[in-house]
């Protein structure tokens, strides 16, 4: 996917880069000559490692997006300690290998006291850990894994956790009158952390988790697990998948008759996002929110710069990110990692673009506006809580 | 950039060992094993249950030895009765069972999350020394692999497993117990699969099932393929080069200032043009495989 959404770009910028051809020419003989070690004087440079290949290269490239627009607004308004600012991204490649690879590159060759990633917990948990070794920050703009709350005191999230997510869902689902559930996720680690922390939500009110079906990824079709689900008779089924396996998933579900019962879907958009409208009609769920609740000049930045909708639901956690980062290198007044941490710890409360960010004792986002929202006709829309 | 260095050379050597494994069982032996990463992932995993459970590594290391020993043992007795192929496509299945498992099995392998916050090597030093010990004891046992597997090669085994590997009608009809052979010589490919792992969780202090998917089985064999199929010091070559092409295409991208947006996108194309041309340019692998010449052949 990514491969064929570069190739455009490529093409269009080339004409630019050939007349650069040779200005490029003298900044890579400059570079070598030892003007890295100059430019490093007057930037500093973060770190950032993000899936922009492989699986989830689509929701990496925006969390690249939300990097570039966090950094062009941090350089606007006059850079941190009176340097320029720089991330440098790293490819993942959605390999935890690789991720860690990535990690060191940033940490032992960059020299960057911060390093912002990744998407899939089972990366972003080995990055955080290999970070918290060396002393260095990391901040997790997109995973959602209960079990990154234990890396340690280096580590700090931009979004809620699923114990903020299952919480709000058990509540949801509650709250419409829902008694007997049924859970259906795919079987990672975000899908087993969503399941855990929304189950003990659900009974904690009073609820019956009648079944769990965490799927193995990838099969061809689900109609074991939708048999059994059907056998419990739920009052709603709970469930999350990613674009294409919601969709086989949502498909099944139509022509078993299954979809007649109440769906509630967790980050709605990605369980919808590739499914038939019919299937899917008059689904409810929970999502993230793009923006927060005053998040709409972040909007606007964003279709300004790259001229369309946001493609997903996670650049403003990256910008975050990077704007708390500058935010605590400004307090501390240095980029010695241990100082950051400390200011990072001591924000309070930050008026992000995915709205209000506060970190709890262990730097985890504390609340998280989700919002409940149900599919009409093509279209998700806010539902009346 | 040292310390950088120094991972990648720490990681070359560990990949080394799988691929001089891989080798010792594709190369000489004609064994198709697609299932390579499911020895690494046992030896893997079972260090890193045991030194959580408190054993010091050097034993932990030796156990996952032993356990991937005899899951080589078992892939190459389950398939006995199958021809090559279909035993190639056995040894895939049996991988992604192994992996399954440690999806699966939360209490033992901690599920999809994986174990993580293992001790791991050498915890008294700290930076460029912690990684040079690491280094010197990688590299030794590198050393040691290689070893084991050319002298492996050299004896009488070698040859019959040659044979196996040209001929395998041949071998049964001279005598030869290629059943035996077979499981013999995985189980020694195992183990040292087993180690490989073994020093990878240490090293890394991390193990997770997204470490054992189809994807790492083909990198190793990438680099058996590309150094040299049937040599020892082509699995190592190719090992090390495989593993600095990854680590290293992310710095072109800094020396050409590219924008960030290429930067998937380059890595990709990169490593996949640079291992077709190595390919187109060397069939045979960067070092190939030196056969002894028959006197009958000599001109």
């Amino acid at each position: 996917m990514a491969r064929m959404n570069g190739l455009p770009r490529v093409m269009s910028s080339g004409l630019t880069r050939r007349s650069a051809n040779g200005a490029l020419l003298g900044a890579m003989a400059l570079a070598l000559l030892g003007g890295g070690a100059a430019r490093a004087q007057d930037t500093v440079t973060l770190g950032a490692v993000l899936p922009l290949s492989g699986a989830s290269a689509t929701i990496g490239e925006d969390q690249r997006r939300g990097i570039e627009l966090a950094v062009d607004k941090v350089n606007a308004d006059g850079g941190v300690l009176g340097r320029k600012l720089a991330v440098a991204v790293e490819d993942s490649g959605g390999r935890a290998q690789s991720a860690i690879d990535a990690a060191r590159k940033l940490v032992s060759v960059s020299k960057t006291p911060v390093v912002i990633g990744e998407y899939s917990s089972g990366n972003t948990i080995p990055v955080g850990q290999y970070l918290q070794r060396e002393g260095i920050v990391h901040i997790n703009p997109g995973s959602s894994s209960p079990v990154i709350k234990t890396i340690g005191d280096r580590s700090f999230s931009t979004i809620g956790l699923d114990d903020v997510a299952g919480k709000f869902t058990a509540e949801a689902v509650y709250g419409m009158g829902h008694r007997k559930a049924v859970f259906l996720a795919p079987n990672n680690a975000y899908g087993q952390g969503v399941y855990t922390e929304t189950k003990a939500a659900f009974e904690a009110l009073g609820g019956q988790m009648v079944a769990n079906l965490l799927y193995t990824e990838g099969q061809s079709n689900y109609r074991r697990e939708l048999q059994r689900i059907a056998a419990a008779k739920p009052d709603v089924i709970i469930y999350s998948g990613y674009g294409q396996e919601a969709a086989t998933i949502n498909r099944e579900a139509f022509e078993l008759g299954l979809s007649k019962t109440p769906w509630f879907g967790i980050y709605l958009s990605m369980c919808t996002a590739d499914s038939r409208p019919e299937t899917v009609e008059g689904q409810m769920g929970m999502e993230v929110n793009y923006v927060g609740p005053d998040g709409a000049w972040y909007r606007d930045a964003y279709q300004k710069k790259f001229g369309k909708e946001f493609a997903t639901t996670f650049s403003g956690y990256t910008y975050d990110a990077v704007m708390m980062a500058a935010a605590a290198i400004n307090k501390a007044g240095s980029t010695e990692p241990a100082k950051i941490r400390d200011a990072l710890a001591a924000l309070g409360d930050y008026a992000g673009a995915t709205g209000p960010i506060a970190f709890d004792a262990q730097g985890q986002r504390k609340t998280q506006p989700y919002i409940v929202v149900s599919y009409k006709s093509g279209e998700l829309k806010t539902a009346a809580k | 950039m040292l310390e950088f260095c120094l991972h990648v050379l720490i990681m070359s050597a560990i990949f080394g060992i799988a691929a001089v494994s891989l080798n010792l069982q594709a190369g000489t032996s004609g064994l198709l094993n697609f299932g390579q990463i499911a020895l690494f992932g046992i030896g893997a995993y079972a260090v890193a249950i045991l030194t959580r459970a408190g054993l010091p590594w050097p034993a932990a290391l030796l156990a996952g030895m032993a356990a991937a020993a005899l899951g080589g043992f078992a892939i190459g007795r389950l398939g006995r009765d199958l021809a090559a192929e279909y035993w190639a496509l056995a040894t895939l299945a049996v991988a992604e069972l192994v992996r399954l498992v440690a999806l699966n099995e939360d209490w033992l392998t901690g599920g999809p999350q994986g174990i993580g916050g293992i001790t791991g090597l050498f915890p008294g030093l700290d930076g460029p020394a912690r990684a040079l010990a690491t280094l010197a004891l990688a590299a030794a046992l590198l050393l040691a692999t290689a070893l084991t597997a050319r002298r492996l090669g050299e004896t009488q085994f070698g040859r019959v497993l040659r044979l196996m590997r040209e001929n395998p009608d041949l071998a049964t009809a001279l005598g030869h117990d290629i059943v035996a052979c077979k499981v013999k010589v995985l189980a020694i490919g195992g183990a040292m699969a087993g180690l490989a792992g073994g020093l990878y969780t240490l090293y890394l202090a991390f193990i997770g099932p997204d470490q054992l998917l189809p994807f790492e089985t083909f990198l190793i064999w990438t680099m058996v393929v590309l150094g040299g199929l049937g040599n020892v010091a082509g699995a190592v070559v190719g090992a090390l080069l495989v593993t600095t092409l990854y680590a290293g295409i992310p710095f072109l991208k800094d020396i050409v200032a590219l924008p960030s947006d290429l930067t998937g996108s380059l890595r990709v194309f990169a490593i996949g043009s640079i291992v077709l041309a190595a390919l187109m340019l060397k069939p045979q692998g960067l070092v190939p495989e030196r056969l002894r010449r028959l006197h009958a052949q000599r001109p």
